[in-house]
């Protein structure tokens, strides 16, 4: 799914191996959830936000439309 | 030195791989036993382990999916009515089962045989009281 991790990292000016050091995952997990290949776990995601200091609304809130667009791409 | 996986998605890619394996061990382990029962005829594939493991098998999955389906069971049903009717019903099989035993051969096989049969259903019925039990809660 869609969402503004890299957007958050980028603007705390980190790379994906730092981010992924942050929270105990490999940097290629990091790679796929800013893709919107992989859905990361709510514990996971709570671990990013934490990391680059947003909210869960703000890095991974998606409006509807888009969600079901989303679906039908997977 | 190997580290311990810590990365959700390679812990969960390794449980796909781990069904994926158990997929080919199965497929093999049918395979030799097919081949057992061709060549050495119905006792000789019962009497390879390989035939054990695969009964142990699928006696551990029935146990395991039962958890499944008493999380899937839509209309919520009384755990102790459904047991006590479960009970009741292989009682009366049982015993019926014994009784026929018994007319063809001596009344201890029929004892036997009604046991068995008894405990054996009475092990998962007992097991889903539980589960449907937890449930519950």
């Amino acid at each position: 799914m869609k969402n503004n991790v890299k957007i958050a990292r980028v603007q705390m000016d980190m790379t994906q191996a730092q981010l992924a050091e942050q929270t105990g995952v490999t940097r290629q997990t990091i790679s796929l959830i800013e893709k919107g290949k992989y859905n990361p776990t709510l514990k996971l995601c709570l671990a990013i936000c934490d990391a680059v200091h947003k909210s869960l609304d703000e890095l991974f809130w998606i409006d509807k439309e888009e969600r079901t667009d989303d679906t039908k791409n997977k | 030195m190997i580290q311990k996986i810590n990365d959700e998605r390679l812990k969960r890619k390794n449980l796909e791989n781990t069904r994926i394996l158990f997929i080919v061990q199965t497929a093999g382990i049918i395979g030799i036993l097919g081949y057992d029962l061709v060549t050495k005829g119905m006792e000789g594939m019962t009497g390879n382990p390989l035939w054990f493991v695969l009964i142990l098998t699928g006696i551990v999955s029935a146990y395991l999916s039962m958890s499944i389906s008493v999380d899937h069971e839509s209309d919520k049903k009384s755990p102790k009515k459904g047991f006590l009717t479960s009970i009741a019903v292989i009682s009366v099989i049982a015993i019926g089962l014994g009784v026929a035993v018994t007319l063809t051969a001596d009344l201890n096989t029929g004892i036997l045989i009604g046991a068995i049969v008894f405990i054996c259903f009475v092990v998962p019925y007992f097991y889903l009281y539980y589960l449907r039990k937890k449930q519950e809660d």
